[in-house]
């Protein structure tokens, strides 16, 4: 809790861009549980530029999945939170309904995991292009004809009658470029890309993390890209974020992550992952398994499962520090320093 | 479209001669129903008259008593096929024009009751699921009740509460003209309402519930889109599957409760028909309403089946592939 605001000064100077589309600064979130409040999110902040292209990487439960939906306010009904969420001048967590709804209408829109979950299975494709464009008040006409446009836009063939069509008749990929045209449609400032790929096949994601990147170009969109494959965000974004146990633990542009990882957990999930380049070597996996926050330990919470940890790893949560162009909280940061 | 249509063809083939099947299969067992009654059947059709011996010997006669019985039921079921139900033997009138007398009231109250069900069902499901917590338990609670109530309790209970003690509704008879009809068609059409209405409530508000969690609502408010207009394009609309099916069954369900709510509020139809014609063991009325009742359901099953495409785009390629 007391770390990144006395840090805060130092992840900021890493920032390339002045004005961030999104910014969270010290979002600590709590859900209420059957034996009181459990903690998910501690002290996270991030910023995220426009054009830029920032990864939020981690396992399951590490709070990657929340800390993206807080950006449009999507937060589970008992949760507390402190902190701030700001997107185009808005606090996101002290917003009323109708603020969200302007927002998520014209400013942030989210693409998600499985497109055959996000799509209404009973309407047409067309009815789920124009929604959002129709409760922003675009006229009937008006609004079909841009979801045509943006049909075409994404790569669709015949987009007059994928109009006419239901989710079922299209393939997984083409239903995440369906989504993805939706996610467009309220010409957002921020796109918010929670795992676009996982659910679809190898050949599939990297036409979709392809399109991602061209209309984030052409658009000059900010863009978070969430995923468990760190070798795809590092492929993808500008800058990382790597999330442990509901904290940011390393902050670095990609480059620099992949040669240079500077906290313990992001160098054990780069030797877990097989890489087609350099020598071949023996995968290492990461002993014990992921923690949520609630469950993790005093001090820093990878200490159980760090081969570099020391007696000082239990003294307090280890501040962001900076290391070269990283900034990882870990106070040993950088391999040189590790045994 | 016609594509479509030519292609779901073999399966509306199946599915019509499926049902043709079903309601044949049960006039053979309404049919021998009355060979199954114990005792001498032309004493049981006479219905504890004194007749002569030449009056049995012509009633044996008449209703074919002494043919096989494969021959009388083809007698029979072809006179059905030709329109011809057959006469009673109490009014010693063909069935058809004793019905065709009682059909409108009962009709009537079937649409009245079945508006009354749709309306206050979906109503109460829609409330329960979208306020959930202890709303939702409330009208768990109120729709167990509802199904809990048997017709002639309920119709009980309305009568002396509101006919007798408040005096609002009439105890008795169907009134004249529309007003003064659905006036005195108010209680027994809520009666016979009561536990259909609980039956859809209990599972709208489960579907509703269950949608509500779906990814797709989550997608929509992520999207900006109104309360309002999630309930309507994205809950009730995905939950149309579930309640379709279910109105068709409690729609022909409320024919059969036509017997025991015209009974009790006096009411002159084909339910009350029903009962007086089996108590007097006039056969060939109560062989005519029970046809009818199992054509209703089979024809309700089609009708259903042939909108679910509609509400449920999915269901039409798998009738295709089939």
């Amino acid at each position: 809790m007391r770390t990144v605001h006395s840090d805060a000064p130092v992840v900021r100077s890493t920032d390339p861009a002045p004005a961030p589309v999104l910014s969270v600064e010290g979002l600590t979130l709590s859900v209420r549980g059957a034996a009181g409040p459990v903690p998910l999110l501690a002290d996270v902040s991030l910023t995220v530029a426009q054009g830029e292209t920032v990864g939020l990487v981690g396992e399951s439960g590490s709070g990657k999945s929340l800390t993206v939906r807080s950006a449009m306010g999507m937060l589970p009904s008992t949760a507390t939170t402190s902190g701030r969420v700001v997107v185009r001048g808005t606090d996101v967590l002290r917003a009323g309904g109708q603020a969200l709804r302007d927002l998520r209408r014209s400013a942030v829109s989210m693409v998600f995991q499985d497109p055959r979950a996000a799509v209404n299975p009973v309407r047409r494709i067309g009815d789920y292009l124009t929604e959002g464009l129709r409760a922003a008040g675009t006229p009937r006409g008006q609004a079909r004809a841009e979801a045509v446009a943006l049909l075409e836009k994404v790569g669709l063939r015949d987009p007059e009658k994928a109009m006419r069509q239901h989710p079922y008749e299209f393939s997984g990929g083409m239903l995440q470029r369906v989504v993805i045209a939706g996610a467009l449609s309220v010409r957002p400032s921020l796109l918010l890309a929670d795992e676009p790929t996982t659910a679809l096949d190898v050949t599939t994601q990297a036409e979709v993390v392809a399109l991602l990147k061209d209309l984030q170009a052409e658009r000059g969109m900010g863009l978070v890209f969430v995923t468990h494959d760190l070798g795809l965000a590092a492929a993808v974004c500008d800058r990382v974020y790597v999330m442990y146990a509901g904290r940011i633990v390393e902050q670095a542009p990609s480059a620099e992550l992949f040669r240079a990882p500077a906290h313990p957990y992001t160098a054990a999930l780069l030797e877990a992952h097989p890489s087609l380049h350099g020598p071949r070597r023996q995968l290492r996996a990461i002993g014990g398994r992921p923690l949520a926050l609630a469950e993790a330990p005093s001090g820093c919470s990878f200490r159980d499962r760090c081969p570099q940890a020391v007696d000082a790893c239990t003294e307090g949560v280890p501040a962001l520090r900076r290391h070269g162009d990283s900034v990882a909280a870990c106070i040993r940061p950088g391999r040189e320093n590790w045994t | 479209m016609t594509t479509v249509s030519r292609s779901i063809g073999p399966w509306l083939a199946r599915r019509v001669l499926g049902g043709v099947l079903t309601i044949g299969v049960a006039s053979v067992v309404i049919y021998g129903s009355l060979r199954l009654v114990p005792g001498d059947q032309a004493a049981t059709l006479a219905g504890g008259r004194r007749l002569s011996a030449e009056q049995v010997e012509a009633l044996r006669e008449r209703y074919g008593l002494d043919d096989p019985f494969l021959t009388s039921y083809g007698r029979w079921i072809a006179g059905v096929l030709r329109g011809d139900l057959g006469i009673s033997t109490v009014y010693q009138d063909s069935v058809g024009t004793l019905l065709s007398s009682r059909l409108g009231i009962s009709v009537a109250l079937i649409v009245y009751s079945a508006t009354l069900t749709v309306l206050l069902g979906l109503a109460v499901a829609l409330l329960g699921a979208v306020r959930g917590g202890a709303v939702g338990r409330f009208t768990t609670a109120l729709t167990s009740g509802a199904v809990a109530t048997p017709p002639f309790v309920a119709a009980i209970v309305l009568l002396s509460v509101f006919s007798v003690q408040l005096g609002w509704f009439p105890v008795t008879g169907a009134g004249e003209g529309f007003l003064d009809r659905l006036w005195h068609l108010t209680l027994p059409a809520l009666s016979m309402a009561l536990v259909a209405f609980g039956v859809l409530a209990r599972v709208a508000q489960a579907s509703f519930t269950e949608q509500l969690r779906r990814e797709h609502v989550e997608v929509a408010r992520s999207r900006g889109i109104g309360t309002a207009a999630i309930v309507r394009r994205h809950v009730v609309r995905n939950s149309l599957g579930p309640v379709l099916t279910l109105v068709g069954l409690l729609v022909a369900a409320l024919f059969v409760g036509t017997a025991v709510v015209e009974t009790a509020y006096g009411i002159n139809g084909i339910g009350s028909f029903l009962v007086s014609s089996v108590s007097r063991q006039d056969f060939p009325v109560v062989q005519a309403i029970s046809l009818i009742a199992v054509t209703l359901f089979v024809l309700m099953s089609l009708v259903v089946d042939l909108l679910m495409p509609v509400v449920d785009p999915g269901v039409q390629k798998e009738r295709v592939r089939a």
